[in-house]
């Protein structure tokens, strides 16, 4: 019985991630080129999401083959590191016929990453293998070896159970491969703001708080669409604060250069480290709160912890 | 330099509600208020009913609703896909959040109508 010689859980996960190192132009397309080639030559349904200036690069070397890969910028549609699994990556893998590898280009980190970003990005690739866990896609991510960080380019090598290094070196497992401990440590304390609007609240106050959040939004230069955007937010997550988070919570939102931010603290503990990360599912229309957080916002941070959840959500104004 | 309160305290917190009232001439009702945590429990009771009463169309007059949630919309969207055979919902002028919700999470339900008119 197969079931007794290959006991479940021996089987190889078929989901495969690699990090790919380039230093140049030409080792970009190198090692982007031919994998795109390579799935349509399968009959895999391809797509590529990286940088506006690079996805150009992709698209001239592919030349009529463009016209049948999935195009996205990744810094329009990945701008919130949050959104890009079930945004991006999900949105398409789901959408695609089942028995078919699926393959996709990734680079979610480029050089002109925010120091606020990079812990939600570096949480983003640890959550990949996670959330594709068991199935047969193939998400390859490029990075920067030659702009980015030391630190950077070590995490990768931690959120990727396989690197291809820079030049013609062939890929090999990740010594480093610990990616629960990449979401862990990124789980950083978001200090409080002091010069923030600051409204503790609770289940009779949730229609005051929304209505302070986006007295202050448009006190700070929020507009249009982006307004109700924050009104969406700061409902979402001081509901949930109400009711799965101990009813209670502090909500806060200030101005930080070009951006309005959102933030709500509660005594709850997130134990769902994919909450907000996977596409709403047809027959269950609730729980898609943090979810349209994610999905509305230009970037997520969150922290939680025994002492409480915080969610940081960022606005551009 | 900026002597506002930066942290707003008083008492007399706005209590949500949700008014509904049958629609003169239409197979429908009318909505005022916000569909929030609060008021989910009524909003969920007009959608029961419309999938409960049979009929064509109903409509959904919602110019008086300020504000809805995702919950809210997603209340909507379950009851839509419960209607019968050749029924549907007309939603009339429903709130900005509520058209961006719907757009997000349902954006092709055939038995939802938005209409701005």
């Amino acid at each position: 019985m197969s079931a007794a010689a290959e006991p479940v859980g021996t089987a190889p996960d078929p989901f495969v991630h690699p990090a790919l190192f380039y230093r140049d132009e030409r080792e970009y397309l190198d090692g982007t080129v031919p994998f795109v080639r390579e799935g349509l030559a399968a009959g895999e349904p391809v797509a590529v999401a990286v940088p506006g200036d690079r996805l150009r690069l992709i698209r001239d070397a592919l030349g009529d083959d463009a016209r049948t890969v999935r195009l996205l910028d990744m810094r329009e549609a990945g701008r919130n590191p949050g959104r890009i699994i079930p945004g991006v990556l999900r949105a398409f893998a789901d959408a695609q016929p089942a028995g078919r590898r699926v393959r996709i280009v990734g680079e979610p980190i480029w050089a002109g990453r925010s120091a606020a970003e990079y812990p939600a990005c570096a949480q983003h690739e640890a959550l990949i293998n996670t959330a594709f866990r068991g199935r047969a896609v193939t998400i390859l991510c490029p990075y920067d070896a030659g702009s980015l960080s030391e630190p950077v380019l070590a995490d990768a090598h931690a959120t990727h159970p396989v690197v291809i290094p820079a030049g013609s070196a062939p890929a090999h497992g990740s010594a480093a491969y610990a990616p629960d401990a990449v979401v862990a440590r990124y789980n950083e304390p978001l200090p409080p703001v002091p010069d923030a609007m600051t409204f503790p609240f609770a289940a009779e106050s949730l229609t005051r708080a929304r209505h302070l959040a986006t007295d202050e939004g448009r006190r700070l230069g929020l507009t249009g669409v982006t307004l109700e955007d924050l009104a969406l937010a700061a409902t979402e997550l001081t509901t949930n604060s109400v009711v799965h988070g101990g009813g209670s919570g502090v909500l806060r939102v200030w101005g930080e250069g070009g951006h309005v931010l959102c933030e709500v603290r509660d005594r709850g503990r997130l134990t769902d480290p994919l909450a907000g990360r996977r596409p709403p599912a047809r027959e269950r229309p609730g729980g898609r709160g943090l979810l349209l957080v994610n999905l509305i916002a230009d970037l997520v941070r969150t922290h939680t912890g025994d002492e409480g959840t915080t969610v940081r959500c960022w606005f551009a104004r | 330099m900026d002597t506002r309160p930066r942290t707003p305290h008083g008492t007399g917190d706005p209590v949500p509600v949700l008014t509904v009232r049958p629609l003169d001439g239409c197979h429908g009702v009318r909505a005022a208020g916000e569909i929030v945590l609060a008021t989910h429990p009524v909003w969920e009771r007009v959608l029961e009913q419309a999938v409960r009463e049979g009929g064509g169309v109903y409509h959904l007059e919602l110019s008086g609703v300020t504000f809805a949630d995702v919950a809210g919309a997603g209340a909507l969207a379950a009851a839509a896909e419960r209607l019968g055979d050749g029924r549907w919902f007309v939603v009339r002028r429903p709130p900005p959040t509520l058209r961006r919700v719907l757009e997000m999470f349902w954006p092709d339900l055939p038995t939802i109508e938005v209409s701005m008119s």
